[in-house]
């Protein structure tokens, strides 16, 4: 067996007295899918917050391909290949959808050149115009990103997460607010990047989970209830009942069970 | 030596107390609408000022104590209506916004008042004597004035309306106002409220220190200072800053010269920013 | 009119003005007006330090003044103690303030926002103090008085900036010089970074870019900026003094650049001239001018909080698309903002 993409030892968040991650080992394989759901306040962002150096935690360890990263600052995990999006979507507001993307396309290296022009840089411009046409915002371009739509942010989001060729990329919620219609290009995308990269999503459209997922784990109280391929989470009683009384899940109720 | 000491740490103490009503006007300002107001020294100017013209015009010093206040908390709401409410509490406008308040006030008071400073006469005069020497009356008297305000501004917070539709409005805003609390009115009020308080303590101050239109470009610094090493939107925290900051200050005149003393406490100032950004009564008031 | 060549009919006259300065107003007015804009020049370009920091990487200096006095007195000790001649003396107020800039920008880059803006006022606060202290060297509050050394000496003739048109060309080129180069940092991968910073640092951070690094380093080129201004202000005034580090004169800067318009490349000098040409006007006249600043500054945050370069942007873009509207639609894509 190969060494995990993603593996945690005993990871552990406090916040005074609540812990919102308990004693976390989760070990996560390369080459698929993985989705983390769970009820609200299970500790699901928090756990992508640690994972990412936004948070440092109050105990454990975080392994990322065989080399611990734990206590590492966001944007030197950033630059080894770890990039995520945040629950609620964060753009450059004030830049145009195309500097969006430049710059998330620059910020890896480690020299920004403070004279030459941004303009007359070929190679990372003719990245930016492949992914804008990927995403579909090619004609909007020069909008600065805070006048876009809701979903055209989240596609800007994708588009960010690509152009950093990332080789672990960490989506949290990226469906959440959509129309079914941007959904399903959301969704596309995910799969069709999912072939070069290694995902985790968190994800409450079941829809989703189920569509994309190789692997699922559910979180309840920030420790793993339980944790497998889809259709055996969809059978799982203690899952079932972790959602239960929650209305908004009852779907996924439902749903599992048929999956 | 031992009496110089003494006199210095005791002016201190007393201009403590009187920096600490200043500050806290700072403060819920600053807490509730997230201003950071420039022309707060000038409101505690203008309230030395306004205590001279009172009593050159009635002829009574404690007519003051009323009138600096009121038309303090006047102005303050008028200041807050007309000016701050407009830029929506966008920090850096309001910093502009606040510069310019400073600047139209101080040449206000230079238009009316005029550009020299005046001192004015104590209402008590005479001396007591407090462990070896003898202390103005009139310093104490302040210093008692002083702790009945920053009393009764607690009480104020505590037990009306008004104050607890303000800590209310800083504690969330949102809820606040889905409570049916009026925001905006609070937000007059409390601009009123902190001007009505640095100019009270202007009137306080009038007779121990010089009226003059620049008087308030040094207490501006000074009150940022408690407001800071007391950690912001702790009242309690900004009250002891103050008087300690003073307190010590007045210690250091004694060997060194003012300035020394002013750059000590700066320098402070700087390492609570830097170690204990939350202020350095954290933990010991909630 | 397309916006296109409005800015340049703009850029051009007023390169032209700029160069004709020393000839066209003892033409027109008075020859005071030319020492007026050699000053405004200069403080622009302090103004434009607080613009990098505020309206490129969203920091509030209210401290550069610090900076400004640093690149002052560095001027004024080098030529009156140390007896440097002109070039070295501008070099080391330079290098000083730059020193200085690191020094404290190594603590209050760590901070954000309200603590960041107070901590740079308490650190220009203690260097103020401590310059008060320090008469014997400093001067106080009185400053210190030096007497030029000449800029070039080319066999025979010395070139001055006592001959105020040579001085006129020096500031100039120089403050020219120092645009240049900030726009070509705001133009390149690094202003990139420092918009991104600006917009949104958690961001910033999460895609890998070292928001306390490029913070510090924003930090310095804007002390750079800010030391070169004030040690042009020392060649300018032949004088050093500790009342140019107080914290109004950081805060001056603040609001000419937010009524200029923070975030624009001429927004500092649009506030600055706007500023220093109403106190020439109405000083001579009314010695209450500052109540005029003061008013000014709060009609300008209330009725154009993105100053004064903003309120033409967007009536620029206004005007872009109301021609985008009549004009047959382009198909081309405009990948370059």
């Amino acid at each position: 067996m190969s060494e995990p993409v993603l593996r945690t030892e005993g990871l552990i968040k406090r916040f005074g007295g609540l812990t919102a991650v308990d004693n976390l080992s989760i070990n996560l394989a390369g080459g698929r899918v993985h989705a983390i759901i769970g009820p609200n306040g299970a500790g699901k962002t928090t756990f992508f917050n640690l994972v990412s150096g936004m948070l440092s935690p109050s105990g454990g360890r975080v392994f990322f391909r065989g080399r611990d990263i734990t206590g590492y600052r966001p944007h030197e995990i950033s630059r080894l290949g770890i990039k995520r999006t945040l629950q609620v979507k964060s753009v450059f507001p004030e830049l145009s959808v195309a500097d969006n993307l430049w710059i998330t396309r620059q910020a890896g290296r480690r020299f920004l050149h403070p004279f030459r022009r941004a303009a007359s840089d070929l190679e990372t411009k003719s990245h930016v115009e492949r992914i804008l046409e990927q995403i579909g915002l090619s004609a909007l371009a020069g909008r600065p990103a805070g006048t876009l739509s809701y979903g055209d942010v989240a596609m800007l989001e994708i588009g960010m997460a690509v152009i950093s060729e990332p080789s672990l990329l960490l989506l949290d919620e990226p469906t959440c607010g959509m129309s079914p219609a941007e959904t399903n290009r959301a969704v596309e995308k995910i799969r069709d990047l999912a072939r070069t990269i290694d995902i985790v999503i968190i994800e409450h459209d079941m829809d989703v989970v189920f569509g994309i997922a190789d692997d699922i784990t559910v979180l309840a109280q920030g420790a793993i209830l339980a944790s497998g391929r889809p259709a055996e989470i969809a059978e799982d009683e203690r899952v079932r009942e972790a959602y239960l009384g929650r209305p908004e899940d009852e779907d996924f109720v439902e749903e599992a069970a048929h999956a | 030596m031992r009496d110089t000491v003494l006199l210095l740490a005791m002016n201190g103490l007393i201009w403590g107390l009187i920096i600490a009503l200043i500050a806290l006007g700072l403060s819920v300002i600053f807490g509730l609408l997230d201003i950071i107001n420039i022309a707060h020294g000038d409101f505690f100017m203008v309230g030395t000022v306004l205590a001279w013209f009172s009593l050159s015009a009635t002829g009574n010093f404690w007519i003051g104590f009323i009138v600096a206040p009121v038309i303090g908390f006047v102005i303050g709401a008028i200041i807050q209506r007309l000016v701050i409410q407009p830029i929506h509490g966008a920090a850096a406008l309001s910093i502009v916004a606040t510069f310019g308040l400073s600047l139209i006030l101080q040449e206000t008071v230079r238009i009316t008042f005029g550009a020299t400073p005046r001192r004015m006469l104590a209402p008590i005069q005479g001396t007591v004597p407090l462990f070896g020497i003898d202390y103005e009356i009139y310093r104490l008297f302040a210093a008692g004035i002083a702790l009945v305000a920053l009393a009764g501004f607690f009480l104020f917070l505590q037990h009306t309306k008004l104050g607890i539709w303000m800590r209310a409005v800083r504690h969330d805003r949102e809820t606040a106002v889905a409570m049916g609390i009026p925001a905006q009115r609070v937000y007059v009020m409390t601009f009123g409220v902190g001007f009505a308080l640095a100019a009270f303590g202007g009137a306080v101050a009038a007779p121990i220190t010089t009226v003059d239109f620049r008087g308030g470009v040094d207490v501006l610094p000074f009150c940022f200072m408690a407001v800071i090493i007391g950690g912001l939107g702790n009242l309690a925290g900004t009250v002891a800053a103050a008087v300690l900051l003073a307190f010590l200050e007045g210690l250091v005149q004694s060997v060194a010269d003012p300035t020394v003393a002013r750059i000590s406490s700066l320098v402070l100032m700087s390492a609570v920013l830097l170690l204990r950004p939350q202020g350095l009564f954290k933990g010991f008031t909630r | 009119m397309t916006r296109r060549s409005i800015e340049i009919g703009m850029a051009v006259s007023a390169a032209t003005f700029l160069i004709s300065v020393p000839w066209l107003i003892p033409a027109l007015t008075d020859n005071f007006w030319v020492s007026v804009i050699t000053e405004i020049l200069i403080w622009s370009l302090f103004a434009a330090s607080a613009n990098l920091l505020f309206g490129y990487v969203g920091l509030l200096s209210f401290g550069q003044a610090l900076y400004f006095g640093f690149g002052m007195y560095g001027v004024a000790l080098g030529i009156d103690h140390l007896g440097l001649s002109f070039w070295p003396a501008f070099g080391l107020g330079i290098v000083s303030a730059i020193a200085m800039a690191l020094v404290s920008g190594v603590f209050a880059v760590r901070l954000s926002w309200h603590y960041f803006a107070i901590i740079t006022v308490v650190f220009s606060l203690i260097f103020y103090f401590l310059a008060v202290s320090m008469k014997p060297l400093t001067g106080g509050d009185d400053g210190i008085n030096f007497s030029l050394p000449p800029v070039f000496r080319f066999g025979g003739s010395i070139w001055s900036l006592t001959d105020p048109t040579f001085q006129y060309f020096f500031v100039l080129a120089v403050v020219s010089l120092c645009f240049f180069l900030m726009y070509r940092v705001i133009n390149s991968p690094l202003g990139k970074g420092f918009l991104a910073i600006r917009d949104n640092d958690l961001r910033a951070s999460l895609i890998g870019l070292n928001v306390y690094v490029l913070r510090l380093i924003a930090f310095v080129m804007a002390g750079f900026l800010a030391g070169v201004s004030g040690a042009l202000f020392a060649f300018f005034g032949r004088y050093a003094s500790a009342s140019y580090m107080f914290y109004q004169v950081s805060g001056e800067a603040v609001v000419w650049t937010i009524v200029g318009g923070a975030g624009t490349m001429f927004g500092p000098l649009v506030g600055t001239t706007l500023f220093i040409v109403i106190r020439e006007i109405v000083s001579s006249h009314w010695e209450h001018h500052s109540l005029i600043v003061g008013l000014l500054a709060i009609l300008a945050v209330i009725f154009a909080p993105k100053g004064i370069v903003g309120l033409w942007n967007g009536w620029m873009t206004r005007l872009g698309e109301r021609d985008a509207a009549s004009a047959p639609p382009r198909l081309t894509l405009q990948a370059e903002p």
